[in-house]
């Protein structure tokens, strides 16, 4: 798993004391658009679409992403309680760990090193998602011009 | 996989059917609970134990020690403190219980002497309490009332206590497990939810644990304070055992009205038996007491625990007449932790209860569940 992929065997214990396994039917709705976020999915089986919907009743399901087991998704949720911007949904059946903001901010308290190195990786995603975004912006800008 | 975005609706605050609702589910909780005083009792007094404890037990884990092994280092050593403490006082207690009883009567006839000696100082300012005699009276009276009254009741007392002590060994025991397995047992409720209510259920536990925080933390903070400023008073009047006497008055706030009444009493009757000449130190424990009330009703209590409870000050009053109405000392003791967690956990049923969205997923997640159970079934 990438986002625990720097700690060592004494830490994932600690970690995975905060962990909520839930399984997952293929079609079932992890998070909505909209939602507030309350915590991160980390991929233990399976594969799960994130993507937008629209706001009309018959709107489509537009993919932005889909992943796969050791990715994660939902972690702005540790960040802020801000409303969710895409929904989560999965393709087949999936299994998945959850991990509570609220678990996280007192991470922050009493293992402040696991903390850090989870906050540290959920960083370089973002950053590689930055950079992405950045590239595809690059990208399109050219193909206008 | 998240940002800013536009709020769902669905979202509705707390209506009156959900005020409703959490009135009367706390009413009918302290009907139920009065029924199981000898496990209400010690559950409390372990809650307030482990929000006490639970900071050390994080330091031990933060210094890298195992939550289970830290929290039974912790437990373990402050029990351990409890009752070498014990040892040390009981001998000497059951000693001096010849001292305490002469004490006890001493005490009650120094409050009877205070009230005659106000009643005379009355009497001797108004005409119309002179001639009704109404120190004679109120003195005879009190003293029918009083009279053999430790003699009478200090039995029903020692086996009233008795009666309580093996519930009240269970908080100890109590204590251990909620520091030892809180996170277990959350999690484990967490486990039961569906999935479309899975993050609102985190949610909710992390309120009810917040709000439960808060107010015995609140509680313990104030008892401090209470009884720190009611010592300090007592010191500058001159009372003996100033200090004692003043963190016990703030412990017997702790049972609204009935206990902090009890408490002031007992401030009037020391400070009239010590001092049983001039009637200054007496008025000036009463002015304390009352000074310390005011600050504690309109300022601390809204400030500490108010504050955190979220709760309307009215509301907070009104629910402590019907908490005593409904379950008595206990019902004024119980009510507003139990209205703070009612509170949290019905605010976020009706806000699940009410949002479509979330019903409709959970039916959705139902028929896929049902889907699957029937696969490759034979058709009948």
């Amino acid at each position: 798993m990438a986002l625990f992929a720097t700690l060592t065997q004494k830490e994932l214990r600690v970690v995975r004391a905060l962990q909520h396994e839930r399984d997952y039917l293929a079609g079932e709705v992890v998070f909505d658009q909209g939602e507030e976020g309350q915590a991160l999915y980390v991929m233990v089986s399976g594969r799960v679409a994130i993507g937008l919907v629209g706001s009309t009743p018959d709107a489509s399901f537009t993919v932005v992403a889909e992943l796969a087991p050791g990715d994660f998704f939902g972690e702005m949720a540790l960040l802020d309680d801000a409303p969710r911007m895409a929904q989560a949904r999965a393709l087949e059946d999936c299994c998945l760990v959850a991990f509570f903001r609220e678990d996280f901010m007192l991470l922050l308290e009493t293992h402040p090193t696991i903390a850090s190195k989870i906050a540290i990786q959920l960083a370089r995603h973002m950053g590689q998602r930055l950079r992405a975004a950045g590239s595809r912006a690059l990208l399109s800008r050219s193909a206008l011009s | 996989m998240t940002s800013d975005g536009p709020d769902r609706a669905g979202e509705v605050l707390a209506g009156p059917i959900v005020w409703a609702g959490i009135i009367a589910t706390t009413s009918l909780l302290l009907l139920l609970l009065q029924g199981v005083l000898w496990l209400v009792i010690p559950a409390l007094l372990g809650l307030i134990l482990y929000y006490l404890l639970q900071p050390a037990v994080r330091r031990l884990v933060f210094s890298g020690l195992d939550h289970e092994l830290a929290a039974s280092l912790v437990a373990g050593v402050f029990f351990v403190a409890i009752a070498a403490a014990l040892a040390l006082v009981l001998p000497w207690a059951a000693a001096q219980a010849t001292n305490w009883h002469m004490s006890l009567s001493r005490y009650l006839d120094g409050g009877v002497s205070l009230l005659e000696r106000t009643l005379r100082l009355l009497e001797s300012e108004s005409g119309l309490l002179r001639n009704a005699h109404v120190a004679e009276t109120v003195t005879a009276r009190i003293d029918e009332l009083t009279s053999g009254f430790v003699e009478r009741h200090l039995p029903d007392v020692a086996m009233a206590v008795a009666a309580w002590l093996p519930s009240i060994l269970l908080a100890p025991l109590l204590t251990y497990f909620f520091l030892r397995d809180g996170r277990r047992f959350a999690r484990f409720l967490a486990r039961a939810m569906p999935n479309a209510y899975f993050e609102r259920t985190l949610k909710l536990l992390h309120e009810v644990n917040q709000t439960t925080r808060a107010y015995f933390v609140g509680l313990i903070q104030l008892t401090l304070v209470e009884g720190a400023l009611l010592a300090l008073g007592l010191v500058w009047i001159g009372l003996p055992g100033a200090m004692g006497l003043g963190f016990l008055v703030a412990v017997m706030a702790w049972v609204p009205y009935v206990g902090s009444a009890a408490g002031g009493l007992m401030l009037l009757m020391v400070a009239a038996t010590d001092f049983p000449n001039t009637l200054w130190p007496t008025y000036a424990a009463g002015a304390l007491f009352l000074a310390v009330r005011l600050l504690d009703d309109f300022v601390l209590m809204p400030l500490i625990i108010g504050r955190h409870l979220r709760l309307h000050p009215l509301v907070a009053i009104l629910m402590l007449f019907a908490g005593g109405v409904i379950a008595g000392v206990a019902g004024l003791m119980l009510v507003l932790p139990v209205l703070g967690v009612v509170m949290v956990v019905g605010e976020t049923l009706g806000r699940i209860v009410t949002d479509p969205r979330l019903r409709a997923r959970h039916r959705h997640a139902l028929r896929l569940r049902r889907r699957q159970a029937a696969m490759n079934l034979p058709r009948p």
